[in-house]
């Protein structure tokens, strides 16, 4: 089952022209579509208490460099890559250096035997299109709320990676992360996600 | 032959294609005798393809639109 992106290279040439131009709708489009993965990213890096403001001024940089992009990235990771220099900055003014990452939950180790045979069956799920999905808001809630608890370094790896499509080495790149760290950050979101869609499937 | 829990912490990088090739086959075979680890990795795929299409968001209170005329106004002046 394959992942949903979108954007094309046309369409954004032709939304950098607009925003260059200086066509308002061009830049409430390009703020509406990056402005969430911004936010994320920020928060990975520096934390919550900081990340609003190094958005908002990636944001200014950004808009003030467009006419000198040269488009050798695409414009999302161009405007991450922005996002993190101002939070590894920031964060280094702040002089952090604590983890982002704690407190998440495993597999259960009560789902398996001491010889690591599982104890439950595993149903398969209903299937389900990208329509039904979007049609079901009980399950839009469900998963929004478990995505907005999860530690902050592992939202941005699993909306980089899973929602937006970002080469793990870019995101390794972006994040500052090893690839293994990052393979670890991923599994445990996507298992904490599972947990909760398991339980809304179980009801 | 791997355990049941050794499929569900490899089961990401299974997915993602990110496995030595002995690892590979031995969870290939692993799945292919075990009905509910094949189940696991099925559900594990429905839900990555489950969040690529409902995308959640980040809890932001951002004002989009005024934003966006900010930044507009900040580099049209």
């Amino acid at each position: 089952m394959k992942k949903i992106f979108n954007s094309t290279e046309s369409d954004e040439q032709l939304l950098i022209n607009q925003l260059i131009a200086g066509d308002q709708k061009a830049f409430t489009q390009v703020v509406t579509e990056y402005h969430n993965i911004m936010v994320s990213v920020a928060r990975a890096i520096v934390g919550e208490a900081f990340a609003d403001e190094v958005v908002q001024d990636a944001w200014i940089s950004a808009i003030k460099a467009l006419p000198k992009f040269e488009q050798r990235s695409s414009l999302k990771t161009w405007l991450l890559h922005i996002v993190s220099n101002g939070a590894k900055t920031r964060i280094k003014r702040e002089n952090r250096t604590d983890s982002l990452d704690e407190g998440w939950e495993s597999v259960s180790a009560d789902k398996f035997d001491q010889r690591g045979h599982r104890l439950e069956q595993v149903s398969i799920w209903d299937n389900a299109t990208p329509e039904a999905l979007l049609a079901n808001t009980q399950l839009q809630f469900i998963i929004e709320k478990a995505y907005q608890q999860l530690p902050s370094l592992q939202r941005a790896v699993i909306t980089m990676y899973d929602m937006e499509g970002i080469k793990m080495e870019e995101m390794c790149n972006i994040l500052d992360i090893s690839s293994s760290n990052a393979r670890v950050l991923l599994h445990r979101a996507r298992t904490t996600l599972h947990h909760r869609i398991e339980m809304y499937q179980d009801k | 032959m791997l355990q049941c829990k050794e499929v569900a912490e490899e089961a990401s990088n299974y997915i993602d294609g990110d496995l030595s090739f002995i690892k590979r086959v031995g969870l290939f075979l692993h799945l292919l005798m075990c009905r509910y680890c094949r189940n696991y990795v099925h559900q594990l795929r429905r839900t990555i393809f489950t969040v690529s299409v409902l995308k959640p968001k980040e809890k932001d209170s951002t004002d989009m639109t005024s934003l966006a005329k900010k930044l507009h106004d900040h580099c049209h002046k």
